[in-house]
């Protein structure tokens, strides 16, 4: 028992105050999985939006496949971007492999059904009446917009949270399109499994500390902005 | 004040029509009632008419401007001449003041606070600006919805069962205040289930059931001589036989069973059910000589007190009758359960529906 413990206080005496390669990493996890959980939501909060006020045929096909898209395996979607971005994939021009953009793109796909289910299971009904209130009332397009969205903050909240709780943790993927190149690629995640395997039992504290730190401090940072 | 006319409207959901080629005309200065069971379209109507939905078929328009061939500026300029209360209240999160001046700030209209104060008392909502709507009681979010709308001043007044979760006296201050907004010329469309408010209320009477219009009028025609007997049941429940036409001597009689009543009918064959309002059915305690053709005697099951009038319950060799006696009469006759009577009514107060 006693080394995890002198990898604890270890770890603590990495982060007071943090190297520059530990301080690397943190901000280029922050950076890579707040520019995708930003796309991802983007994209999300319309598509839920739609899904919860309009009415079309093949709509329940459409939320059925969101859901089940939540269920795919994250290293199918890193092998996905990795066709997609690797020297022969359709994408490979734009030598994406291997760089920071690759690894917010996987990340951003990885977080879109997610988000977009969450969004839209929260809206349910609050979206509807909404619209109609609004609209009854004689909201013009941009009023109604404005209302609808306000009514939804809190279910976009939610949405946004999750949303970046699961691209901060994941691992494998983004080994796979990151490819884990210190001070290029490298992330919190990435780092804990290379260093733990490594046997440097004491760093992959030190960055475990920080990314529960990281992903407590975001869930507050929004907590506070629902305004409860 | 707006003239509607619809034509040919339908919606369909999967397999569902929740209308079904509905034509209709709505005008200014009487209360317009949709009456109907629930699921019998009502709501969706309405919604159709606030353009809140689009139909799947056919048109609405509104002073003879066709809704379908509309800008969506101008939808919106039509919708800020609507004022729509909903079946189940809809209100912001907020004071109950906000919620009041909600619509208005979204039409860019100014409201004074006179008038805020006036709508406030006029739906008993007085001294409540402050408190958050949503713990208001059931009945008064309706009735700041419709405080709501009325602030609004709109031409069209599209009501959805305005009155269903309120006390029996807000339900009448309610009352007259729609039947006001009728008088003042605006057009108010009503959807409800409650006969009784219809029967008050309505100067025009549209019935609706299972998505389909069975029968549109003046309230006394349509109330007075149903079309069909789901109307007959649900706008007079009492006194509908069933039966089979035939013909005796040279009378129409319907075969109801036990007893055959004598009709007015072209028709001398077939299935049909006989209607007799309540208040067509004359009580005596010794058959009595009259042109009425039907006399039938029977036992009183029994005497319920509606007030100023009473109702009696009759069971002549089988079938159930009910009629209506002034209290007076009825202490009189000594009526009571077991009373031997007989009941009379003429052939030309009975109405009769085809049932194949």
């Amino acid at each position: 028992m006693s080394y995890i413990l002198d990898g604890l206080r270890q770890g603590a005496a990495l982060l007071l105050p943090p190297g520059r390669e530990i301080l690397q990493i943190i901000v280029l996890s922050l950076a890579v999985s707040g520019a995708a959980t930003l796309i991802a939501t983007l994209a999300a909060i319309p598509a839920a939006l739609f899904l919860a006020l309009k009415e079309f045929r093949g709509k329940r096909l459409v939320v059925g496949l969101v859901n089940t898209a939540m269920a795919v395996p994250a290293v199918l979607i890193g092998l996905l971007v990795y066709g997609l971005v690797s020297r022969r994939g359709p994408l490979g021009a734009l030598g994406l492999l291997f760089t920071p953009g690759a690894m917010v793109l996987a990340q951003a796909l990885l977080a879109f059904p997610l988000m977009t289910a969450l969004a839209l299971a929260a809206l349910k009904g609050v979206a509807r009446e909404a619209r109609d209130l609004a609209l009854s009332l004689g909201a013009d397009r941009r009023q109604l917009a404005v209302a609808v969205i306000r009514q939804g903050r809190f279910a976009f909240l939610t949405a946004i949270i999750a949303g970046f709780s699961r691209v901060i943790g994941e691992t494998g993927m983004t080994l796979m399109v990151g490819g884990n190149i210190k001070g290029q690629t490298r992330v919190l995640t990435t780092a804990i499994s290379l260093e733990t395997m490594k046997g440097n039992f004491e760093i992959g504290i030190a960055l475990g500390i920080v990314l529960l730190l990281a992903a407590l401090a975001i869930n507050i940072g929004l907590q506070l902005a629902q305004g409860k | 004040m707006m003239e509607i006319h619809i034509a040919g409207l339908g919606l369909t959901v999967g397999n569902k029509a929740i209308l079904d080629n509905i034509d209709l005309e709505f005008s200014p200065g009487v209360v317009n009632v949709i009456l109907g069971p629930n699921g019998a379209g009502k709501s969706t109507l309405l919604r159709l008419l606030g353009l809140l939905d689009r139909p799947g078929s056919g048109e609405i328009y509104f002073d003879d401007r066709a809704a379908s061939s509309m800008s969506a500026a101008e939808r919106t300029a039509l919708r800020r001449r609507c004022g729509f209360v909903f079946q189940a209240p809809l209100l912001l999160a907020a004071s109950v003041e906000a919620n009041l001046r909600y619509g208005a700030r979204l039409r860019s209209l100014g409201v004074s606070d006179e008038a805020v104060r006036q709508v406030l008392g006029a739906t008993g909502l007085a001294g409540k600006e402050g408190q958050e709507a949503r713990l208001l009681s059931g009945g008064e979010k309706q009735r700041l919805q419709l405080a709501r709308v009325l602030l609004l001043d709109p031409d069209l007044y599209l009501l959805d069962e305005p009155t269903a979760n309120l006390d029996p006296l807000s339900v009448k201050n309610i009352e007259a205040a729609i039947a006001r907004l009728a008088r003042e010329g605006k057009t108010v469309v009503l959807a409800t289930h409650n006969l009784t408010q219809a029967r008050l209320l309505a100067g025009k009477i549209v019935f609706l059931q299972a998505g389909r219009l069975l029968q549109a009028g003046a309230a006394a025609d349509v109330l007075r001589h149903p079309l069909s007997l789901d109307i007959a049941e649900f706008s007079a429940a009492e006194n509908i036989i069933p039966g089979t036409l035939f013909r005796r001597d040279d009378s129409a009689m319907l075969d109801c069973g036990p007893l055959a009543i004598e009709v007015v009918s072209e028709r001398t064959s077939g299935r049909a059910a006989a209607v007799i309002r309540p208040e067509d059915i004359l009580v005596s305690l010794e058959p009595i000589t009259s042109s009425a053709r039907n006399s039938f005697r029977g036992t009183v099951l029994a005497v319920s007190d509606l007030g100023a009038v009473m109702t009696i319950h009759v069971d002549c060799v089988g079938i159930a009758f009910t009629v209506f006696v002034t209290r007076i009469s009825c202490s009189q006759m000594g009526l009571a359960v077991g009373s031997g009577v007989v009941l009379t009514f003429k052939a030309t107060s009975v109405l009769l529906l085809p049932l194949d």
